[in-house]
């Protein structure tokens, strides 16, 4: 086939050019992330617009871009569907969380919920929890990595595992939070320019009439115009009010999301954040939309992309993007594209492995632990879980390889919707939330989630083959966040004992703290 | 100790604005999607003439109106939720 060869040289230069600036970013970041706050927080001096930038990085994944584009260039409009539930998150963190998040936190979202609640038991659930999410992503990421990386650059499934996984461990542990922001930053401008630069190179060939374009991917595609309506990714209410609240509560319950709003220096920044954030991410959604359409026409019924059985895609769907901006731009684009998709998994998996390690150094050890951990112990400890999340990492994404892992991150965005974000949004907002009912609640719907997705169609059926899933939906979400949230009120409010009469006590306070921001810990340059 | 005018007035502002703007995004969202799910065939109506569908005239909406409603929450919150929140910084600084 024709693209290891041609992309190897254009690619395998800008994806080195890529890595080497990346690691004297990380080299000068070093001397900057040798204290704790450096480490978690890049000493919260990120501006609004540097970290808007980044958490849009941390969304738009390779996974996004090329699922998404995937998608719309198999079914046309459902794939917008996915779009927007990823969108709708944001304002919802940004009118419930952000602010309070920034105010209350210091390096993790575990800080707010044991702000007034029992350190030990909270940090350990939230750490669980944060845990789940971070490694069900990074494997869905790394198997995908695997997969890119093999079919653009020619290398071998495993050793491209390890190239990621090695890099990722070098980026954090020696560069912390401020070097993984910046690799993020860098890579979000190269993969915004780059899907901006396929987008108009599409749209140019019809005049920049939408109309047009449309006309034509309704030409090209088998299904007709049934690719402009809504098809059978959602067929019926619960499906679709479960997928909707997992999409919309869940991005609220992202650890490598919730950790970058202690970056920047307080609550007004955090709000522009979001605001940049959103408008990044919403512009990207409209590019992948019309670079699925645009693959419907310039790709689809090109040969040169096509198994020989003229039929799907070389690769599969997800390559969809990639062939689309050899369509458009030839080879030099294809090879800027194929650098960039690179970049973007290095990036996300390194902002996971970071969220990961905080929530074993500063939420299980040094707290749930309950020693008394000095800071410089706590830098060690973050350390060595780094590279043991970075090799784990490895290592899952090779025993992973044959598996499908795309119900990964719909699992990940369930766990974040039943457990982070309910415990997140009442210890903030709720003053009659008890630790025990915290515990009881979160645990629930952790369980929950995960047992009604492996009970279900994805992994029941396709995966362990059985012949008919035990629970017949695909999106656990609305069944696993009314059990965390009913389990929560029930054990909180029959909660009687001195510890949750003293946790309502101190609810004021926290109020107060959180809406104003009087007393928080401003950026570590002072 | 919290007893402060402007903190009493923060709270009854951020209210008043988190749950319009709340309520705005949450039903847009949710009649959406309760479209796709309950009658799809609406969405797939294309416009006099046109190939522009139903559907994809308001998901592209959506996304301007989920943009919009950041921008919006943002300028409210510098015009009157800030003055208040310095002023109670003074107050108990």
């Amino acid at each position: 086939m024709q693209i290891e060869s041609s992309t190897n040289t254009t690619a395998i230069i800008m994806f080195t050019a890529f890595v080497v600036l990346t690691l004297m970013i990380t080299y000068w970041a070093s001397n900057k992330s040798k204290t704790a706050s450096g480490f978690y927080t890049a000493g919260g001096n990120i501006s609004g617009l540097q970290n808007g930038l980044a958490i849009s990085g941390d969304f738009m994944s390779a996974a996004s871009f090329l699922g998404i584009s995937g998608l719309v260039f198999l079914t046309g409009f459902d794939g917008l569907i996915y779009s927007i539930g990823f969108l709708v998150g944001w304002p919802i963190i940004l009118l419930l969380i952000a602010e309070p998040l920034r105010n209350l936190g210091k390096y993790t979202f575990a800080d707010v919920a044991s702000f007034r609640l029992k350190q030990k038991p909270i940090r350990t659930l939230a750490s669980l929890g944060s845990l789940f999410t971070v490694i069900l992503y990074l494997i869905a990421q790394m198997v995908g990595a695997g997969k890119l990386i093999e079919l653009l650059f020619g290398l071998s499934y495993a050793s491209a595992v390890m190239i990621v996984g090695s890099l990722m461990i070098l980026y954090v542990t020696f560069g912390g939070m401020l070097a993984t922001t910046w690799v993020q930053i860098i890579k979000a401008i190269l993969l915004l320019s780059g899907a901006t630069v396929i987008a108009l190179l599409v749209l140019a060939q019809f005049d920049f009439s939408f109309n047009d374009f449309f006309a034509k991917a309704v030409d090209s595609h088998p299904k007709l115009d049934a690719i402009l309506a809504p098809g059978g990714l959602i067929s019926d209410p619960i499906s679709a009010i479960s997928l909707g609240l997992a999409l919309m509560f869940g991005t609220a319950g992202l650890p490598h999301i919730l950790m970058r709003f202690f970056t920047v220096k307080d609550a007004v920044e955090a709000r522009k954040s979001v605001v940049y954030a959103t408008g990044f991410i919403g512009y990207f959604y409209i590019l992948t939309f019309i670079i699925g359409f645009g693959a419907i026409v310039l790709v689809l019924n090109d040969p040169q992309y096509l198994q020989p059985d003229g039929k799907t895609l070389i690769g599969n769907n997800n390559m969809a993007a990639i062939h689309l901006s050899h369509a458009v731009g030839g080879d030099l684009l294809l090879g800027f594209i194929s650098a960039v998709a690179f970049a973007t998994i290095l990036a996300v998996v390194s902002g996971l492995t970071l969220a990961g390690a905080s929530a074993i150094s500063h939420d299980l050890y040094s707290n749930a632990l309950g020693k008394s951990v000095t800071e410089e112990k706590e830098m060690r400890i973050s350390k060595y879980a780094t590279v043991a999340l970075g090799l784990l990492a490895i290592f899952l994404g090779i025993i992973f390889e044959k598996q499908n892992v795309a119900f990964m991150v719909g699992l990940a965005f369930a766990i974040a919707a039943s457990t982070n974000f309910p415990i997140l949004l009442l210890s903030i907002y709720w003053k009659n939330l008890t630790t025990k009912g915290a515990i009881i609640g979160g645990t629930a719907g952790l369980i929950t989630a995960i047992i009604l997705v492996v009970i279900g169609p994805v992994v029941w059926v396709d995966i362990l083959k059985n012949s008919s899933p035990l629970f017949p939906y695909k999106y656990p979400a609305l069944f696993s966040m009314l059990i965390t949230f009913i389990g929560i009120w029930v054990f909180s409010i029959t909660d009687k004992s001195k510890q949750a009469q003293k946790e309502k006590l101190l609810f004021k306070n926290q109020y107060f703290r959180s809406q104003t921001g009087v007393g928080i810990e401003k950026g570590s340059s002072h | 100790m919290k007893n402060s005018k402007d903190y009493d007035l923060l709270l009854s502002e951020r209210k008043k604005i988190v749950s319009r703007l709340l309520t705005i995004i949450i039903f847009s969202y949710f009649s959406f999607i309760s479209v796709i799910a309950f009658n799809p065939n609406f969405f797939g109506q294309l416009i006099a003439n046109t190939f522009y569908s139903i559907g994809i005239v308001f998901g592209f909406l959506l996304i301007l109106l989920i943009f919009i409603v950041t921008l919006f929450y943002v300028y409210l919150a510098n015009k009157t939720l800030e003055p208040l929140i310095k002023n109670i910084h003074k107050q108990f600084k």
